[in-house]
């Protein structure tokens, strides 16, 4: 137990944290943004698994930030398919993200099998890059608290940094522009922006392609950082995991923010113990995040229920 | 009952016509772009998709594969079926499959199974196990309001590790290190329905005649309980239900549990099976998630599924033999299954692309269509 509690509060186990939590955070993000425009986006795992794919094939011919834009893109591209089904041809959006889990979950075994030459696992075959991680050793010549600051800000991926800046600005378009009104407005109450003159549908597929872009950039962290490679399923549920991260972080940034740090710790502690604890099975380890995930879905929505019924409206 | 029998029949036929067409449709238009990727992938593009199109029905044996995967196929689009009834998006028969196989393999692997009660036993843990798992997400939504979606898919991913992990600890095994249990007992699988002489060519068993009772089963209970009304009632519009007296969520919670007793039917449908009569570690095979296109196709209606899983399950047995006999990956399905859900399940129609591209004159808001999760 004692190895567990100095392995949790080292350094490296912080760099671990933000490893894990870094895919599942841009998807929360993608996942926010379209949530609170009233787009419910369940295919956050297969636009995920489909950018990791992109961004794995293209990174054998392109250098890295080429592959992760073809990541991005690719889950753009996603959700304007999805948007476009939805509110062109009126189909329940919930259906239409299965649709595209279902496509991606084939979809990428096929087109692996295709790019390997009959490898329908993994992609060990392709000499795909990774994501550069940001050096700042420099720091470590501040005196006193340089090397602490070096052994805990240095290393992460390009994309981790990217992905702090993205929840303030996220924050900052959700909360401080009129479009974020605009967005916040349609999820909200749709017939008053559409009164308004708001493009209710327009706004909507705007955001269902910067939340495909967002979960297309987490897919690229997951390849090209977290393994590099593609593995088939490799994206593990997560992208069902952000959905749940959206709710418990109260549909806002910092609230995502701290939902995916959380469930990323666990899925860190996921990663380390199995070194440490020979006779905890792998099975039971590997269940952790799913069983934090209800547990806290479960635990927020109680507390919700409780501020609604403070509130009267329940 | 009806005083107006004629027209209620005439409208009937239109609405089974324009679905035939609309899936039929939704078919063809995922068939030929399968086509257009085999015809760019393959380096034998004919022969790929004659195996697609031919194989299922070439021999007696693929003929029972193929009716196996029917029988399968339809029992989890009625679990679908059920909750989509409700307007309940529960995706959780995959885990029902497992933690329903689960039990089954431990009745099956007790000396009870080596009794007579082997095989209704079996049955009935696997339904009772699944109908509990079934349960856990609908109770959290209707007394907590979990969100039932992510609720039910964290339950699937645990029991394929909880399988996994009984499976490696728990149950008796042939030699340590291997995934799968002991073989069971001859009288805890399915008996073949149709046997040869001399030859054991088929695989269908005695699930195709449960899917067929479950069929059954959940159309009588969908349209001729008060039941099944109310939970139609709930489905069209749940708040005018509770208006009317009725309990939304009692109704909500009973669906997603019956739905779970089909899902652990299932799991005892593979492992007491005569494809398997053990259990295997990931047996399942994605069979589960593609219920959820047998629903849509068959828009919920129970009488309908069987008839959408037989022509399902013909494609998805056609790919698996494309994928041993050419080198088509079975996994290209999944672009099949995708673009029929999303063609199906859409407004789609055959003069589509004329509408496509006009702009429609006002777009419609539907209140909240979507934001439902949250709350």
């Amino acid at each position: 137990m004692m190895e567990l509690i100095i392995t949790v509060f080292s350094a490296t186990f912080f760099v671990t944290v933000i490893r894990t939590t870094t895919p599942l955070l841009l998807a929360t993000l993608g996942g926010l943004i379209a949530d609170l425009s009233g787009a419910l986006n369940v295919a956050l795992e297969g636009m995920m698994l489909i950018g990791c794919l992109t961004a794995v094939i293209v990174s054998v011919y392109a250098p890295w930030y080429v592959a992760v834009a073809a990541g991005l893109g690719a889950g753009a591209v996603l959700g304007l398919v999805m948007a476009f089904f939805a509110y062109r041809l009126k189909a329940d959006i919930i259906l239409v993200g299965f649709a595209i889990n279902i496509l991606a979950a084939g979809g990428t075994v096929f087109a692996l099998a295709i790019a390997t030459g009959g490898d329908k696992g993994t992609s060990i075959n392709l000499q795909s890059k990774a994501v550069p991680a940001v050096d700042l050793s420099f720091l470590s010549a501040i005196p006193g608290i340089g090397p602490i600051l070096k052994s805990f800000l240095s290393g992460h991926s390009v994309l981790s940094w990217l992905a702090a800046f993205l929840v303030f600005a996220v924050w900052y378009f959700l909360y401080r522009t009129p479009w974020g009104l605009w967005l916040r407005g349609v999820g909200e109450y749709p017939a008053a922006p559409e009164a308004a003159g708001i493009p209710v549908n327009k706004v909507r597929t705007l955001s269902l392609v910067v939340s495909g872009a967002l979960a297309g950039i987490g897919g690229a962290q997951l390849a090209m950082f977290n393994y590099v490679g593609f593995t088939r399923d490799m994206t593990a549920g997560r992208g069902f995991i952000a959905l749940g991260a959206v709710l418990l972080g109260a549909r806002h940034p910092v609230g995502a923010l701290l939902a995916a740090l959380l469930f990323g710790a666990f899925e860190a502690l996921a990663v380390v113990m199995p070194g440490l604890f020979n006779d905890i099975p792998a099975e039971l380890i590997r269940m952790i995040p799913f069983v934090v995930t209800i547990a806290a879905l479960v635990l927020f929505s109680v507390r919700a229920q409780r501020a609604l019924a403070l509130r009267g409206l329940k | 009952m009806s005083n107006i029998p004629a027209v209620d029949r005439r409208s009937r036929w239109k609405t089974i016509r324009r679905e035939v067409g609309r899936a039929v449709g939704a078919l063809v238009i995922a068939l030929v772009v399968t086509f257009i990727v085999v015809l760019l992938t393959s380096k034998a593009p004919i022969d790929a998709i004659t195996q697609l199109l031919t194989a299922p029905a070439s021999k007696p044996r693929t003929i029972g594969l193929w009716l196996d995967d029917v029988a399968k196929l339809t029992v989890t689009g009625l679990a679908f079926s059920l909750v989509f009834q409700a307007r309940q998006f529960a995706m959780g028969v995959q885990g029902q499959v497992y933690i329903g196989a689960l039990a089954a393999s431990y009745v099956a692997l007790s000396p009870l199974g080596a009794s007579w009660a082997g095989i209704p036993l079996g049955i009935a843990a696997a339904m009772l196990a699944g109908a509990i798992y079934g349960f856990l997400p609908g109770i959290a939504k209707a007394k907590l309001g979990a969100n039932e979606i992510v609720s039910s898919l964290m339950l699937n991913y645990i029991a394929v590790e909880l399988c996994n992990f009984l499976v490696r600890v728990s149950l008796p095994k042939p030699q340590p290190g291997v995934l799968t249990t002991n073989d069971f007992p001859d009288s805890a699988v399915f008996p073949q329905l149709i046997k040869f002489d001399g030859l054991n060519v088929t695989r269908l068993d005695l699930g195709l005649v449960f899917a067929l009772v479950a069929v059954f089963v959940v159309w009588f209970a969908l349209y001729r309980t008060s039941w099944g009304l109310k939970l139609r009632l709930v489905g069209h519009n749940a708040r005018f239900a509770e208006y009317s007296g009725i309990k939304a969520t009692f109704i909500m919670v009973s669906a997603m549990t019956a739905s779970g007793a089909l899902g652990g039917l299932l799991g005892s449908m593979f492992v007491q099976g005569q494809g398997y009569g053990k259990l295997t570690v990931l047996f399942e095979g994605g069979l589960a998630f593609e219920g959820i296109l047998v629903a849509i196709v068959a828009r919920s209606r129970p009488l309908a599924v069987p008839i959408v899983a037989l022509f399902y399950g013909y494609l998805r047995q056609g790919a698996q033999l494309m994928n041993i006999r050419t080198d088509v990956p079975a996994e290209v399905i999944g672009v099949v299954t995708a673009i029929i859900i999303l063609l199906v399940s859409s407004s789609f129609s055959l003069n589509f692309v004329t509408r496509l591209f006009k702009r429609s004159p006002s777009p419609s808001v539907a209140p909240a269509a979507a934001g439902g999760a949250a709350k």
